[in-house]
């Protein structure tokens, strides 16, 4: 008896799940949980049947690359997938809780659910650009639930600047096509010699996915996209969406990118992601509302994870790839918390959020543990994604992008600290507040409380990482 | 030159042409139209690369893809123009609102008051809807 | 110089600077009716390229469909707060110059001779079940980017689902329009029907397919619908639900069949990938149409002043 392709399995039962939420109509709720129950099953059978083989290849329809599409699945898919499946079964929980979440929220977030999948794990360069796109009508309907101005402009960004950031891939991918013969990543990888089309090529593919990622200046999309989205969206869009393209262009910078050109396009890459860094960390403290200034410190986070490309793989491969997972869990659940605390006081101005603290005690426990990932501080996920950056640029003697790190871990502490003191400052008045739902609430704290754990537990997913090329 | 260089070079300024546009113009439907110009130029370089095969008959793949491509993009055009339209209910709406609540020869506030500093431009000062 | 490549410099011309005028051209209707003649001029390119597969559904969905859907949209789109403040017009215009030297300096570089995947693909054409090599790649060999491209259509139309106001859930049907276009829809949605049919059964070995006779199929239904002959799509029927969803999930559980017996995902079995590939594009053809239709408003297709016959949601 094999084992059962859960490489497969990881994609499709959440597009089977997707397909009957939208037959289901207003009662997608109990097929998402079903689903979501389904898929986090086959995903940890996927990390641990990966922990044991080592990595699993899958070729799709029996036919071998280059006439058909692989699947390949590494260290690096199985902890994206089990990272999908943990955020997403947290954020179907919390949409089933919190008041107001739209039902069509179900349907695409599974569809979602399934593109991440599929995207994390394809070894085919045409079918990541499909992916990309099933991410980018997934993300931008979630963005357009809201239904409002703000959110509608946002999501039409958002789709235009994402068509223009595929289109720019999807010529690099026919270029190399046209070259090479091949859309296998691993045999572009062999294939690709110093030149022309590959330097074209490859340009073309970085600048699309660093436009879909957000990367500075190129970050002018985001957050509007997630501070005018539905608070069960902003979870989804902040935690796992928004490294979907991330996640692509680590592949693609590592399988197919040919070593020489790395250093200068690396360095490139780093500059702008620290400038992103600082920049997006400025910006969160000087925005007002709560859902902006936690999508300004996306913009920030998101730039550290540029720093792995000059600082190359190993410990900074698995620092970048640790912070992707523990911002994950910890920015999901500060959109929870954030959704949660607009729902209770009618708004997410930051005044609002004078004394607030003692009212939602679980809502603040979870901002202040999720805070320590975004600041680096021990024994947090972060703690452990920044310590291995912070040794591989003093290792590969670029001690600068350690102090992009270190100023940028004071401005998150100062960002997540102003938050905090709002919140324990004595009440100004008794403004009537509503109660947030303890099933809203929960799964926020269950977020924070993983991305702590990924900081006292590292061990096991880093081991898993060396599974990887 | 052969011609599928010809086709290929033609296809690439058809899609600078549409890139061009996609930033060039401010107004959404025109950015939407722009980008379908950029993708069908792209889709005429990947036919064209297509007609390097030396057999008789191009290389079938490329023309597969093309049309993912097509079905791609006809999505997520028609996803794009559906949000424009909801867009402009919404505003046509909050301009009717503002016009009950001012009196007429108020200036237009801005669009939306959540949208905060880089998402929300003031209305064209021309093309208000009757 | 030879004729042939005299029309194919000809042409190589033209293309660009219509694209040109679509772009530049300040009004927008007269845009988009540049930009459906620059679809059909595209399609002698296409002919010249040996496309036929691309031909037809560029020009059914990329000009025709998305030509009536930007059509669609001329009522209101110059109400709409612009995107950005000012146009950078020249900004745009050197990076688009220096993307496009990039870019053409690749292509200069490119080798002459490319078989690509030429070979492989007729190698196996025996044993995909159809002999269209196109259709083989779309529906065996290639046939995840398929899977995953038809859930994109989903997606957009969930998304467009999303988008539509409540009350707009509960569309008004117009009356009959008295118009040419109604005569037209009387002789030429049957004629859609058929050639939709003829297509699919078509593709398995000549240029064809699902695509293909979706579009034609949706392009009969667009007419309907301009000639009000037709309720605009309520996405809320579940009855039109299913039939939007029956193609996807057929595909899925032809996708899935195989895993149970320790296959490949998308794996059929050589005596049965004719019918399979078949039935897939049959059933797809609905799902393409449906959403296609989907696309077009209902707000803008039903007169405000039409009486209120409305579609039940369901309970």
């Amino acid at each position: 008896m094999t084992e059962p392709a859960w490489v497969a399995g990881v994609v499709v039962i959440p597009l089977v799940g997707a397909l009957i939420a939208v037959l289901a109509g207003r009662r997608a709720a109990p097929i998402a949980v079903v689903t979501a129950v389904g898929a986090a099953v086959a995903a940890a059978a996927l990390v641990r049947q990966i922990a044991r083989d080592g990595v699993v290849e899958h070729a799709v329809g029996g036919w071998a690359a280059p006439l058909g599409i692989a699947l390949r699945a590494d260290g690096l898919s199985a902890l994206f997938v089990a990272a999908v499946a943990v955020v997403g079964t947290a954020a179907i929980v919390y949409a089933l809780a919190h008041p107001g979440t739209p039902h069509r929220f179900h349907a695409a977030w599974l569809l979602g659910w399934a593109g991440l999948a599929a995207l994390a794990v394809s070894a085919d360069a045409f079918n990541l650009y499909v992916a990309l796109e099933l991410l980018t009508l997934a993300g931008a309907t979630l963005v357009a639930l809201a239904s409002e101005a703000a959110a509608l402009r946002a999501a039409l960004r958002y789709i235009l600047l994402a068509l223009a950031g595929s289109l720019a891939y999807l010529f690099g991918v026919v270029l190399l096509y046209a070259a090479h013969a091949t859309l296998e990543l691993s045999a572009l990888g062999a294939a690709v010699t110093p030149g022309p089309v590959t330097a074209v090529a490859i340009a073309a593919m970085v600048a699309g996915l660093a436009l879909k990622s957000a990367l500075f200046p190129l970050h002018g999309w985001l957050p509007p996209a997630y501070a005018g989205a539905p608070a069960a969206s902003a979870v989804v869009l902040a935690g796992l969406l928004g490294k979907a393209s991330f996640l692509v262009l680590v592949r693609l910078w590592f399988e197919v990118v040919p070593p020489s050109l790395r250093p200068d396009a690396g360095l490139l890459l780093g500059v702008l992601g620290a400038a992103g860094a600082l920049w997006g960390a400025v910006l969160a403290l000087r925005q007002t509302r709560l859902r902006r200034l936690l999508a300004y410190s996306s913009v920030g986070q998101l730039g550290y994870l540029f720093l792995v490309f000059p600082l190359g793989t190993g410990p900074a491969l698995a620092g970048a790839v640790y912070l992707v997972l523990a911002h994950a869990a910890a920015k999901a659940a500060l959109f929870m918390a954030a959704g949660s605390i607009e729902r209770a006081c009618g708004s997410d101005e930051l005044g609002a959020l004078r004394g607030l603290a003692p009212r939602m005690p679980l809502t603040f426990l979870t901002i202040g543990l999720a805070g320590l990932t975004l600041m680096g501080l021990p024994p947090s996920g972060g703690f452990v994604a920044k310590w291995l950056l912070l040794g591989a640029s003093l290792e590969t003697g670029q001690w600068w992008w350690a102090i992009v790190l270190v100023v940028g871990g004071f401005l998150a502490a100062a960002y997540v600290f102003r938050v905090l003191r709002l919140a324990f400052l004595p009440a100004a008045g008794a403004a009537a507040i509503a109660r947030a739902p303890r099933g809203a609430e929960l799964p926020a704290l269950a977020l924070a409380l993983v991305s702590l754990g990924l900081g006292l537990a590292a061990a096991p997913p880093l081991a898993l990482l060396g599974a990887g090329p | 030159m052969s011609a599928w260089q010809l086709y290929a070079l033609s296809g690439l300024a058809w899609f600078g042409v549409g890139m061009w546009g996609l930033f060039a113009h401010a107004h959404w439907v025109r950015k939407i139209l722009a980008v379908n110009v950029a993708g069908s130029g792209l889709f005429l370089v990947l036919a064209a690369l297509a007609r390097r095969a030396t057999t008789p008959a191009p290389d079938p793949v490329p023309h597969a893809l093309v049309l993912t491509g097509i079905v791609v993009g006809i999505s997520a055009t028609a996803l794009a123009l559906s949000v424009a339209r909801r867009l402009a209910e919404v505003e046509a709406t909050a301009r009717l609102d503002e016009d009950a609540t001012h009196e007429p020869a108020a200036p237009p506030a801005g669009a939306d008051a959540r949208a905060g500093g880089d998402a929300a431009p003031p209305p064209a000062g021309g093309g208000a809807p009757p | 110089m030879s004729a042939g490549l005299a029309i194919d410099a000809a042409l190589a011309l033209v293309l660009p600077v219509l694209a040109w005028a679509v772009v530049a051209t300040p009004d927008l209707r007269k845009a988009i009716v540049l930009f459906m003649a620059l679809g059909l001029v595209a399609a002698l390119a296409w002919a010249r390229l040996a496309a036929p597969d691309i031909a037809l559904v560029e020009a059914a969905i990329g000009t025709g469909v998305t030509g009536a859907l930007l059509m669609s949209c001329v009522p209101w789109a110059e109400s709409l707060t612009p995107a950005s403040r000012r146009a950078r017009a020249d900004l745009a215009l050197a990076g688009a110059l220096a993307v496009v030297a990039c870019l053409g300096w690749a292509i200069r570089a490119l080798p002459e001779a490319g078989p690509g995947l030429t070979p492989a693909v007729l190698g196996a054409l025996e044993v995909s079940g159809v002999e269209h090599p196109v259709t083989a790649v779309l529906l065996n060999y290639r046939s995840y980017d398929t899977l995953l491209e038809i859930v994109v259509l989903v997606a957009a139309a969930i998304g467009i689902d999303a988008v539509l106001p409540d009350d707009d859930a509960r569309r008004r049907l117009a009356p009959p329009a008295r118009s040419l276009v109604g005569v037209l829809s009387h002789l030429l949605v049957p004629g859609a029907v058929l050639v939709a049919g003829f297509l699919v059964w078509k593709g398995a070995h000549a240029p064809g397919g699902a695509f293909q006779a979706g579009a034609v199929l949706a392009a009969g239904g667009i007419l309907l619908l301009f000639a009000r002959r037709l309720r605009p799509v309520p996405f809320a029927a579940r009855a039109l639900r299913g039939a939007l969803l029956a193609g996807p999930l057929l595909f899925l559980g032809v996708a899935v069949a195989p895993l149970v017996r320790g296959g490949r995902l998308l794996e059929l079995p050589v005596a049965w990938a004719g019918v399979l590939i078949l039935a897939i594009e049959t059933v797809l053809v609905v799902t393409i149409a449906i959403v296609l239709l989907m696309f077009f408003p209902a707000r803008v297709l039903a007169s405000s002043r039409a009486p209120a016959a409305t579609v039940e949601d369901p309970p």
